[in-house]
């Protein structure tokens, strides 16, 4: 019966999610760069790298249906393999800095004393930088590249999720409904995981569904900056770097992959926003 | 040995103090309970009355083994908690229920009404896994709820409906002992009268040992066998419901029972007077600032428990005893 409600309860989650209309929209659109992202290969009406300076700045043609860069680069083809960098490196950091964020809110949230004291001051110092000073910095030492980026950018998403996971813990550690299970003998383990995770989870999905967002913006402002992956890698922050200074001349070499980039975010807080309604248990339905 | 004559929970003098913080001179000791005594006999159903913050959460806190007393200790089955809790929890776990003031709360918000009341049945496995569903059922029928209630969520409830969920969690781990804390407050009049009955049934039918927590002296003596009247974390008095209703020995008692209207009995003022701090409490006894009977030795000594006509147990200097030789 458990797995049964379980599933029911996903499942429940999911038309939550559907039925509110900016969601949707969110949802539809996120859906759509993914599967450019998927099939950028096949999609792709150029190689995003090939270089052709005779065709530089064209104007969107029926050759080249978003135009091409100052290296003649099809911006189109090099728009879809960019959503693959950066949907790859938004959930891939994200994903990466919670666990180790998660695991380290939960273990400080539930050891408390001297373990809680010691982890903190950890997550403190690494809450101190701004996320984009502390990935910099890393990217720095490390150099540039897409693994060191995801990495650079997990490690900037540890403090934040392990502040929040922890307090979301001890605040529901301190349910009465956490004592409760105590005092029916249930036994500790399956306290944390039953009653203290699944009640901390839905902040947690939440809060990664936001920071993927930020994780692409980053990722762009990185590369942008010049500290993040290198060119001609394609990749949009580094697209628009390289049209700013034709900006006036060839407006679409910047303007489309910026367009690409806020469109991409905007559906993503749609889709963040949708999901925190969807799993507050005290939304839905009304009594 | 004789099992019967060992009581479920003996408390044996009893003191928990809480520090407080208290902006400058420093820390400021409470004495939530102070010198409790209480035996609660197998199959008694007692009520713990008195007015707010006279720590009868307290004291039911300490008998579930959630907070230590500071002084004195409590024996379940004549053996101290702690060492029972230390030996085998699991067990104390079972045969001790507890239904919390706050129902909605006590309760995982993401689980079923059907997981909540299983949960019990599955941690001490009293039921085989695919029998659960079948016994959550029957117990909701049991406390008059409809079993499509199964799949529903506690913020999708009433108040008085998550009160009766809370009653059948307490009995899907078959407990001995079954401890409330103001289980009918704040629900309407007819919600909570329904409520008590179906409380009554349930302890009449099942010979579950009873603490009853509640500032309701109508609710303890229609409910519960037993009353422990508490006052400043103090039993002041203990008796069975008909010879303290008919006779209360103590006055704090009195005071109470003339403060809340029945039908044989004219209505008198109530007491008078508001409660001591318990960071500061008096010398003597700590009733004495209301007490109408007071004397000048009860600034003096503070009473401790003593029998009375070989039932009860009194805290005070000058029991009333006009009534009681006639009960
Ligand atoms: N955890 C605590 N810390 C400090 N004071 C407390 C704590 N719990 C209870 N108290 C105090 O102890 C006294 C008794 O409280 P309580 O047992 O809740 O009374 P009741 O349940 O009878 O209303 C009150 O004065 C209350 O403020
Ligand atoms: S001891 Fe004295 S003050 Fe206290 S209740 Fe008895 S008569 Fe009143
Ligand atoms: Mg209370």
């Amino acid at each position: 019966m458990p797995m049964a409600t379980r599933r029911s309860a996903l499942a429940e989650g999911w038309s939550a999610v559907w039925a509110q209309r900016s969601a949707r929209w969110g949802m539809g659109i996120v859906l759509a760069y993914v599967l450019a992202a998927l099939f950028a290969p096949w999609l792709a009406t150029h190689d995003p790298v090939h270089q052709a300076v005779e065709a530089s700045m064209q104007p969107p043609s029926a050759a080249h249906w978003l135009g091409t860069d100052s290296f003649g680069q099809d911006i189109y083809s090099r728009l879809l393999y960019g959503a693959r960098l950066a949907l790859a490196i938004g959930f891939g950091s994200v994903l990466l800095g919670m666990v180790a964020g998660v695991a380290l809110g939960l273990l400080a949230g539930l050891a408390g004393g001297r373990t809680e004291w010691a982890i903190m001051r950890v997550v403190d110092g690494l809450l101190a930088f701004p996320e984009l000073i502390l990935a910099m910095a890393f990217l720095a030492v490390l150099g540039p590249g897409v693994d060191n980026l995801v990495y650079a950018l997990a490690l900037s998403f540890v403090g934040p999720f392990a502040r929040t996971v922890r307090s979301d813990v001890l605040q529901v550690r301190a349910q009465p409904y956490v004592e409760a299970a105590r005092l029916m003998g249930v036994p500790m383990r399956e306290i944390v995981v039953r009653h203290v995770l699944l009640n901390v989870a839905p902040g947690i999905v939440v809060q990664a569904g936001i920071r993927v967002s930020i994780a692409i913006l980053l990722e762009s402002g990185l590369s942008f900056l010049g500290v993040g992956v290198a060119p001609p890698t394609p990749d949009w922050g580094l697209m628009i770097a390289e049209g700013r200074a034709f900006i006036t001349m060839a407006p679409w070499i910047a303007g489309i992959p910026g367009v690409a980039l806020a469109i991409l975010l905007v559906a993503l807080n749609l889709l963040a926003d949708g999901l925190r309604d969807a799993l507050d248990p005290r939304s839905g339905e009304a009594r | 040995m004789n099992e019967s004559t060992v009581p479920v929970f003996s408390v044996l003098d009893v003191e928990k103090r809480f520090l407080l913080r208290k902006g400058r001179g420093g820390p400021v000791e409470l004495r939530a309970l102070d010198g409790v005594r209480l035996d609660i006999e197998a199959g008694s159903s007692v009520a713990l009355v008195g007015e707010s913050g006279s720590g009868k959460s307290t004291l039911v806190r300490m008998l579930l083994g959630l907070d230590r007393p500071g002084e004195g200790r409590v024996l379940y089955d004549g053996i101290d908690l702690q060492q029972v809790l230390a030996r085998d929890r699991s067990r104390f776990a079972r045969e001790v229920a507890f239904v919390y003031q706050d129902a909605r709360g006590s309760m995982n918000p993401r689980f079923t009404i059907g997981e909540i009341i299983g949960e019990p049945m599955r941690v001490h496995r009293l039921h085989p896994a695919q029998d659960i569903p079948r016994r959550v059922a029957l117990l909701l029928e049991r406390v008059g709820l409809p079993a499509s209630v199964a799949v529903r969520y506690p913020h999708q409830l009433s108040g008085g409906q998550v009160r009766r969920v809370a009653v059948a969690r307490a009995l899907a781990q078959e407990p001995r002992v079954i401890m409330a804390d103001e289980a009918v407050a704040g629900l309407d009049v007819s919600v909570q009268a329904s409520l008590l009955n179906l409380l009554r049934e349930l302890v009449a039918e099942l010979k579950v040992t009873l603490v009853f927590v509640t500032h309701d002296l109508g609710v303890a003596s229609y409910l519960c066998n037993r009353i422990a009247v508490m006052y400043l974390g103090r039993i002041l008095e203990t008796g069975p419901v008909d010879s303290i209703l008919q006779g209360p020995a103590h006055p704090y008692t009195r005071g109470l029972l003339e403060s809340f209207p029945r039908f044989d009995r004219p209505l008198r003022a109530p007491l008078r007077g508001e409660i001591p701090s318990p960071v500061d409490l008096p010398a003597g006894c700590r009733f004495a600032s209301r007490c109408p009977c007071v004397q000048p030795q009860c600034t003096e000594a503070d009473p401790v428990a003593r029998a009375l006509d070989g039932r009860r147990l009194v805290a005070c200097l000058f029991p009333l005893s006009g009534e009681v030789a006639a009960a």
